[in-house]
């Protein structure tokens, strides 16, 4: 009864379109009410614990570097650099729009944005040099979604926090993962594009390119050489991450003015008063849990159910998937990991692996309907019918799973570099 | 003869709107200044291992505490502009009719919760207070930098009721795009 009770309040919450930290908020406290008698001061408790941690700092760091280079002309160096780079190369065009969204996603911390900054140029330089109009949306949507498991990774760094898992493990982990995708859909490019006419090779422009462009392609080297070799800490690289883009941005390329620091500023703080109130009561409703020893008991209960972790891989991957259409990465993180991890660790499915396997269920959710980010984005960034969109990320979405079940089921693609 | 009333449709109480702006106008400068100070801090400690071989022991509470104030002041954007994370698959569950109610409820109960939430967190902070809680750190007390969680709900309480009976003053609903902005695709 008090089962339905709270499934009804739910229900009542999402009727009266309620935020998601109203959500979590009333669930937490009529656990602590009705399961387990105990004052709600610890809700708030559990929630200062939650943002009083060093390792969150990393999370506001790397949106605000992200948000920096959005705004400020490093997207631009850099799809020059590949342009000119991949111009003899079948299909050049669309390949270096899918290496442009990698490599921007590498240094900008988010998958939208490099949807927005690198298609708000590369579709038309697509459409003119007449590639189809479904291939030209498809890849840059897909290939926007790269940022979600190309280290840095804020779902990553949610994950290592929801479940202790080493962040730097999860962002080397992420690598494999992050360059088989890339791989797929560039080879998919290569095929669907080689009647396409090419661009003349012009070492000239490669080098004007690289000259041009050279401090924006510095930044992935800093940022993830710094950590992989154990110079920086993830939140330490967050830093310079953010001076190096006021750097570049301010000094060098000098496209953006102190006024519009100060816009980023404000507009990633708003950003993190969206994000961390669902983390701090995710994360108290996560400790409740806990305490009330629900995760060892729905292991038990799912270990008598399932056992072979090939069961729990692909019911797990559906499973996401349907979660990734509903719900956002980060709030679908936040509220699953804690509860799922156990259960892939009792199948024994490292927590390294399955963050990975987590991650790119729940990037796939960027393209598919009704919530897809990414398809909302490209419908408003390029002025396209929702339904066209959707149509035109189906091959990716196709790639996209292969690339799954390839990462599901082969742990060394994520697990070997950590190894 | 001409109604003497405010037209309903562009009713906005002066007050309220001043309020409302000044409110988040403090938020701005706080949360901007808090992300200075972050951002300056934890450089200055990777400047200072790589210089001197010694980190700034202090710099990890100091950069969590700044921190929590941008969390906090950015909650208060977040409220003001109509950004926080929603899920909507139900939205289209009952009738198109009802939206206007379905607003008003939505912001009230907003405001119930925040209300709630900010008490308690004020409870909470004042338990800390009368035991002299203090960082591990940096042996100072903790209670000020609490102190902005309930002022960050209690605000937010106010500024949702404002919104429940001031339609005028209501921000458009951008929480679909919150995700995109926060980067949350990487």
């Amino acid at each position: 009864m008090t089962g339905l009770t709270l499934l009804l309040l739910v229900v009542l919450l999402l009727l009266l379109r309620q935020s998601l930290f109203v959500i979590l908020g009333c669930v937490t406290a009529f656990a602590y009410i009705f399961y387990a008698g105990e004052s709600l001061d610890g809700i708030i408790l559990d929630a200062w614990s939650a943002l009083n941690k060093d390792i969150l700092l990393a999370i506001p760091l790397y949106i605000l570097a992200g948000n920096i280079m959005a705004r400020g002309g490093i997207a631009a160096r850099l799809i020059r650099f590949m342009r000119a780079l991949t111009a003899p190369v079948p299909g050049g065009l669309g390949i270096a729009a899918i290496l442009s969204c990698a490599v921007f996603a590498a240094v900008t911390g988010s998958g939208t944005v490099t949807l927005v900054a690198v298609g708000a140029v590369m579709y038309p330089a697509l459409m003119e040099a007449g590639y189809s109009k479904r291939f030209a949306l498809g890849s840059l949507c897909a290939a926007g979604t790269l940022g979600v498991i190309i280290p840095p990774s804020i779902p990553l760094i949610l994950y290592g926090v929801m479940t202790r898992t080493n962040i730097t493990d999860l962002f080397l982990a992420g690598l494999g993962p992050g360059l088989l995708l890339t791989s797929l859909m560039v080879a998919y490019a290569l095929w669907v594009c080689r009647d396409v006419e090419r661009d003349e090779w012009s070492p000239a422009e490669l080098r004007a390119a690289f000259q041009a462009g050279v401090w924006a392609l510095l930044m992935p080297a800093l940022i993830l050489g710094g950590i992989y070799s154990g110079v920086f800490t993830p939140t330490e690289s967050a830093a310079v991450a953010v001076v190096y883009a006021l750097f570049v941005e301010l000094l060098i390329y000098r496209e953006l003015g102190l006024a519009d620091i100060g816009d980023v500023m404000v507009g990633t703080s708003r950003l993190l008063g969206s994000l961390f109130p669902v983390l701090m009561l995710a994360f108290s409703l996560n400790m409740f849990l806990t305490y009330q020893q629900v995760p060892d008991q729905m292991v038990a209960w799912l270990g008598e159910r399932i056992t072979a972790p090939v069961a729990m891989l692909v019911g797990t991957n559906v499973f996401l998937i349907l979660i990734g259409c509903l719900m956002d990465i980060g709030s679908a993180i936040l509220i699953l990991a804690p509860m799922l991890a156990p259960l892939a660790a009792d199948q024994g499915i490292g927590a390294l692996h399955f963050g990975i396997i987590m991650v790119v269920n729940l990037e796939i959710g960027y393209l598919t309907p009704p919530l897809g980010l990414n398809l909302i984005v490209a419908m408003s960034v390029f002025r396209e019918e929702f339904w066209t969109i959707c149509r035109s990320v189906l091959p990716f979405v196709g790639l996209m799973l292969a690339g799954l079940l390839i990462i599901s089921f082969y742990p060394p693609l994520s697990t070997a570099l950590v190894n | 003869m001409r109604d003497p009333r405010p037209d309903k449709q562009s009713f906005k109480p002066g007050w309220a709107a001043r309020l409302l702006s000044g409110v988040q106008v403090a938020e701005k400068w706080l949360a901007g200044a808090a992300f200075v100070v972050l951002v300056l801090v934890v450089f200055a400690d990777v400047l200072s291992r790589e210089f001197t071989g010694a980190g700034l022991y202090w710099v990890s509470q100091v950069a969590v505490w700044a921190n929590v104030i941008v969390v906090m002041a950015g909650f208060g954007l977040a409220s003001a502009e109509g950004a926080h994370l929603r899920p909507r698959f139900a939205d289209l569950w009952l009738p198109a009719r009802w939206g206007p109610a379905l607003a008003t409820l939505q912001h009230l109960c907003m405001a119930l919760f925040n209300g709630a939430f900010g008490l308690l967190a004020a409870r909470v902070v004042a338990g800390s207070w009368r035991l002299g809680e203090v960082s591990i750190d940096l042996f100072v007390p903790i209670w000020p930098v609490q102190i902005f969680l309930p002022l960050a709900f209690l605000t937010a309480a106010l500024r949702h009721a404002i919104y429940a009976f001031v339609p005028e003053l209501r921000p458009a609903d951008s929480s679909a795009l919150a995700p995109i902005e926060a980067g949350l695709g990487k």
